[in-house]
């Protein structure tokens, strides 16, 4: 019996393993006394959320974006200017900081969501890399005090705890997962998946795709900016070559290939693989363990095209997951 | 009534011209055939009427509104659909699913309505046990028909139907015009491209013939192939013998 979501019976059984997953996740925080435990888990989920959010987008609809760490940088710097200049408290600053960079994706979407294949890519890397330019240059430029050029911006130093910090990852990367569940079993999300296989063909059949593009690529921007917002509060310290690192690019990219594009457990699964492969292999072979993550993901590249997730899925014929 | 209007629609890319100056009208409930030789325009001029080019010249009107140059889900929305001579199907969703694409969007149906809807078109089109089958797994004909389920949930009330028939058996042909018809009883309009004659011939209200992109005939099917410019773009000029 394949488990389509659109049986009761399959709903159920998500809802019960989603929901007792993202108890025991949350209780974590009270199960462990180790600091480095709780800050490898902290990481897991900030980089399973930043691999959604460029899931949602270029793994639903096909669409490769290759400049997603700009809504990430923006979001960092947004929040950091709104907490040291104007003395705007943590969360607001973080929620203003989705908002703007949501605002400066509506005018990017537009523009770059009609170009297809490698002229999207190189036009959101262009983009990406502009921006740093931007946050590099424009005091300089200017002859004023604002994004602090090649120096950064040290934010206030919080002294909250890891626990303050896993809670707030914990939050957005379940908001993520959310939209995730709901691209899977909406309008919206058919819709998507329609662009990806046949745009013309959806278009016809009446999906704005268009719009819908936009809207994927605007909601991204949101959690982007977020995640940044709060990273940058995190590590307390950001220069432009950090938050706009094509790194980090590639990071959500790989993650969600291994972990299958287009998929609920893509980004979950790639994520947190390679997060704690890169630990444990960092730990035991300092010097050599980049050259063995690349072989293995090459090998699980070889193995299974489609990402992990994307080839059980095939394997098995499971509609969802 | 016209529910849908051609007036002199053009079509260049670059210096070819691939529709010149077509202008006829689809009555509502009426199935109008449309034949012509190989790049007489037909899929070109399809294209213009739901918006995936825009014309260069002329006007397409939908139940008196002119739809010239609206995006192609808007058009769709409106009430006009096409299916296409390559299918298309959205080959990692099931058969049901894609359906469902075309009641969601096009439809603009609220997902349990869409659902029904869907489930009520397919068993229509006949797809009811393949319903649940990835739509790249299923046969040309089964494909040819979701094409046409897909233009339907979506609600349109004018259909145009681009070689639908295309690689189908003689008793696949009769079945595909059984349900034809059905489709223009539930108070649809219907053109149909298409090359089978006895399909076309057996079918259509009217026909309209078009050649190097113009409309070179329009009429009942009789007179159509009884039209010796029709002939002539089928069959050939007839030389004059060569005198020694």
């Amino acid at each position: 019996m394949k488990t389509t979501m659109n049986h009761p019976h399959g709903r159920m059984r998500f809802w019960i393993a989603f929901g007792a997953g993202s108890v025991a996740l949350a209780l974590v925080p009270f199960l462990t006394s180790s600091e480095y435990v709780l800050r490898i888990v902290t990481v897991v989920l900030f980089w399973v959320g930043m691999a959604g959010c460029w899931n949602m987008m270029s793994g639903y609809t096909g669409y490769i974006d290759f400049g997603p760490v700009v809504y990430f940088g923006l979001g960092s710097y947004a929040t950091a200017i709104a907490m040291t200049k104007y003395g705007v408290p943590f969360f607001p600053a973080v929620v203003s900081a989705g908002v703007a960079a949501a605002a400066i994706a509506v005018p990017m979407g537009l523009t770059t969501l009609r170009l297809k294949g490698a002229y999207f890519a190189i036009a959101t890397f262009a983009f990406a890399e502009t921006m740093k330019q931007v946050a590099l240059e424009f005091d300089r430029t200017f002859r004023v005090s604002f994004f602090e050029g090649s120096h950064g911006i040290t934010l206030p130093i919080s002294g909250l705890d890891n626990t303050f910090f896993f809670y707030c990852f914990f939050a957005a990367t379940f908001a993520v997962m959310l939209i995730h569940y709901g691209i899977e079993h909406s309008k919206f999300g058919y819709g998507l998946k329609a662009i990806h296989e046949a745009e013309t063909a959806a278009e016809i059949a009446g999906v704005n795709t268009t719009g819908i593009k936009l809207r994927a690529y605007v909601t991204s921007a949101f959690f982007l900016g977020i995640f940044g917002g709060m990273e940058a509060y995190w590590i307390t310290y950001i220069t432009p070559a950090d938050v706009f690192n094509v790194h980090k690019t590639v990071q959500m990219v790989i993650m969600t290939l291994l972990g299958g594009m287009g998929t609920f457990f893509g980004p979950l699964v790639g994520a947190s693989f390679l997060t704690v492969l890169s630990e444990i292999l960092g730990t035991a072979f300092v010097e050599y363990y980049l050259i063995m993550v690349g072989g293995i993901i090459i090998v699980i590249v070889l193995i299974m095209p489609k990402g992990i997730v994307g080839s059980i899925k095939d394997w098995k014929g499971i509609r969802f997951a | 009534m016209a529910i849908l209007e051609c007036s002199n629609l053009s079509m260049y890319f670059g210096a070819l011209t691939a529709v010149e100056m077509v202008s006829f009208g689809l009555n509502e409930g009426e199935i109008l055939g449309m034949i012509g030789p190989n790049g007489a325009g037909k899929t070109t001029l399809f294209n213009c009427m739901v918006g995936v080019y825009r014309p260069t010249k002329g006007n397409v009107y939908l139940d008196g509104l002119d739809i010239t140059g609206m995006k192609p889900h808007r058009i769709c929305r409106l009430g006009l659909a096409k299916t296409s001579q390559i299918m298309e199907p959205f080959r990692a969703m099931t058969v049901f699913e894609n359906v469902l694409v075309g009641a969601l969007h096009g439809g603009r149906m609220k997902m349990a309505q869409a659902r029904e809807e869907s489930a009520r078109i397919i068993e229509l089109v006949g797809l009811a046990d393949q319903a649940e089958k990835p739509s790249a797994a299923i046969s040309v004909p089964a494909r040819r028909r979701l094409e046409l389920a897909r233009a339907l949930a979506t609600g349109a009330r004018a259909l145009l139907l681009d070689e639908n028939m295309a690689g189908l058996n003689p008793h696949e042909i009769d079945q595909a015009l059984e349900l034809l018809r059905k489709i223009r009883s539930s108070g649809r309009s219907l053109i149909v491209v298409e090359h089978i004659m006895r399909a076309v011939m057996g079918i259509s209200d009217r026909i309209v013939v078009l050649n190097y992109g113009a409309k070179i005939a329009e009429g009942v099917p009789q007179d159509v192939v009884n039209d010796p410019q029709v002939i002539e773009a089928y069959l050939g000029e007839k030389r004059p013998s060569v005198v020694a």
